[in-house]
């Protein structure tokens, strides 16, 4: 389900070692400086009940003190809010609360830079936001984070630079607005009718550049999505369509 | 240092909310050692149910011999006819059935020998082999009385050591040992769920060494031996009046050493394994063999000959015996250094081994 992570971050992370090349984290080279750069460092690793008996307090406890330095425990929970969990063992977790643990497992630090893996992946849309708050806050507070998603609104929303990675390539690199416009410079309109309407009558629609009709499915590719939209609406009440 | 203190904490948090974990480390032992402490405190008080047969039972000479037997403590004699008795003898309800016949009167008045018959079961094995010699020594000492013989030549019986070992003396420190193993061992499939739920990615993201979760798995073991240890001796102490002989820092340092042994066997053994459902049987077949050919259960010396080397290669043997020896000053098998060293040998190999041979991920 989900894609094939890139290695790429398993290198930064510093969880493999790389064939040639150098790679450097926070002015440090990755295979002279490995711990130095762990203790300032937070990783998120997409990964199901790690030690299942121990209660979420004392995980992240336990977490908090293989690091020189740490945030409070009470602060971190907050943060996630995590504080009407803490006594409950990893165990009995929810899924969401699970995500919850691990970013929270992965900010127990406090690092400069905090390595998300799909952090949101099977939340709820109420946990989701709650989380994007979470990373709004630490960019606020000027922290560093790679985010892997593979939710386009999440990238657009909380990120300032967005790397799309295809066969361990960048392929391109950009702040979402800007990739946005290189390349998909037209928006469209999609929607399911059985039996669709004409493509001439939909190609009349108003800022309406190309229409792709594929059995059921009607795209309808428009300069300008407000004004095709009304247009299809309109279209849409002259020629009676029911629901 | 806090990173390890913190770490084995955490393991000792889960280990408390684990119950199946808490019961084989310590309530599987005691209920192993209770269980043959009762066995073997019956067979202190041994009792044998004899059937005996008097072909005349008017006659005097036949009474007397009656009254001698039924003396022996260890028998508890029931009177009957032949035929009654020879089928409780083949029904196993007697173990033997004793005839005197009816001329035995007559036959020891005209100085002619005269012979009790003993029906036995050559089955029983054990039984016949306690019996017989002790009918045997019944029949020649009332001969001797009937007789008149005088008493020339008598055995004095000295016990020469201080305190006289028990089955459950020497049972108590082999059900440690067994205990250890069962620890030390299942450690090995902890390593495996840490790798199967990804525990060891996680932590190689952290500051902290693989050295240092090793270190905290291995030294969390060693203590929970410690404690099976109290915990058996105290229970063996207080049920079976199993006394301690050696000292207690002694017997730790026995403890620890030979957890240390079987842990790294333990990790040796799930080096290769990457799933629970793998490692739990290659575990129970290096833990159920060397359970028993280790000579925890049966001493060594009633095992054939050609089982002495598979058991003079077991680390459990070596274990067994230096517990046995501290914790009883039981008769050694081997000498204490020679254990040791088997031990430390064992230690060392399965180290390198593993080292060599382990994947992590």
């Amino acid at each position: 389900m989900a894609p094939a992570k890139p290695p790429l971050l398993r290198y930064i992370e510093g969880l493999r070692q790389a064939d040639s090349g150098r790679v450097t984290v926070l002015g440090l080279d990755v295979t002279k400086a490995t711990n130095k750069i762990k203790q300032r460092i937070g990783i998120q690793l997409q990964s199901p009940a790690l030690l299942p008996l121990l209660k979420v307090v004392e995980i992240l406890d336990t977490f908090a003190g293989l690091y020189h330095h740490s945030l409070p425990l009470n602060d971190l929970l907050e943060l996630l809010a995590l504080q009407e969990s803490r006594k409950i063992l990893v165990k009995n977790l929810s899924g969401g609360q699970q995500q919850r643990l691990s970013v929270a497992m992965a900010l127990v630090n406090d690092p400069e830079i905090a390595f998300l893996d799909e952090p949101t992946t099977g939340l709820d849309p109420q946990a989701r936001r709650g989380l994007w708050s979470v990373i709004e806050n630490m960019r606020s507070k000027g922290k560093t984070i790679f985010l892997t998603t593979h939710y386009m609104e999440e990238a657009e929303r909380l990120c300032d630079r967005v790397a799309i990675i295809d066969h361990g390539k960048i392929i391109a690199l950009n702040t979402p607005h800007n990739l946005i416009k290189s390349y998909f410079e037209e928006k469209a309109i999609e929607f399911d009718m059985a039996p669709p309407p004409s493509n001439e009558a939909l190609r009349q629609l108003s800022g309406v550049n190309n229409v792709v009709i594929d059995g059921s499915e009607v795209v309808i590719y428009s300069n300008s999505i407000p004004t095709t939209l009304s247009a299809l609406l309109q279209f849409a009440d002259r020629e009676n369509f029911t629901a | 240092m806090k990173p390890f203190y913190k770490l084995t904490l955490a393991s000792f948090k889960q280990f408390s909310r684990d119950r199946t974990a808490m019961f084989f480390a310590f309530a599987f032992p005691l209920i192993f050692m209770v269980i043959f402490g009762l066995i073997y405190s019956n067979t202190g008080s041994v009792n044998y149910n004899i059937g005996l047969v008097e072909v005349d039972n008017t006659s005097a000479a036949a009474m007397v011999i009656a009254q001698s037997l039924s003396k022996i403590p260890i028998f508890t004699i029931s009177q009957g006819i032949l035929d009654d008795k020879l089928n409780e003898l083949k029904k196993g309800d007697l173990r033997t059935v004793i005839v005197i016949p009816a001329d035995i009167e007559t036959a020891m008045g005209s100085g002619q020998a005269s012979s009790i018959t003993v029906y036995y079961d050559p089955a029983q094995t054990s039984s016949a082999q306690i019996l017989l010699p002790v009918l045997r020594q019944a029949v020649s000492e009332i001969n001797r009385q009937l007789t008149q013989q005088p008493v020339l030549l008598q055995l004095s019986e000295e016990s020469v050591q201080s305190k006289s070992l028990r089955d459950i003396d020497y049972l108590v420190p082999g059900i440690l040992a067994m205990a250890i193993m069962f620890l030390c061992l299942f450690g090995g499939l902890t390593l495996v769920q840490w790798r199967e739920r990804q525990v060891l990615k996680r932590f190689s993201a952290t500051p902290t060494s693989r050295a240092t979760l090793i270190a905290s798995q291995v030294v969390y073991r060693l203590i929970l031996s410690v404690l099976q240890a109290i915990i058996i001796v105290a229970v063996a102490q207080l049920l079976f009046k199993v006394q301690m002989v050696g000292n207690w820092l002694a017997l730790f340092g026995v403890v620890c050493f030979g957890a240390l042994t079987l842990v790294s066997l333990g990790y040796l053994a799930v080096s290769r394994v990457k799933t629970t459902e793998g490692a739990t049987p290659i575990i129970q077949i290096v833990m159920f063999p060397m359970m028993f050919l280790s000579g925890i259960f049966f001493p060594v010396e009633i095992m054939p000959s050609f089982m002495h080397p598979i058991v003079a290669a077991m680390p459990l043997t070596y274990l067994g015996d230096t517990l046995r020896q501290v914790m009883a000053n039981a008769t050694p098998l081997y000498s204490i250094s020679t254990d040791f060293a088997a031990m430390a040998a064992w230690l060392v190999v399965c180290m390198l081994l593993t080292i060599r041979l382990s994947r992590w991920e």
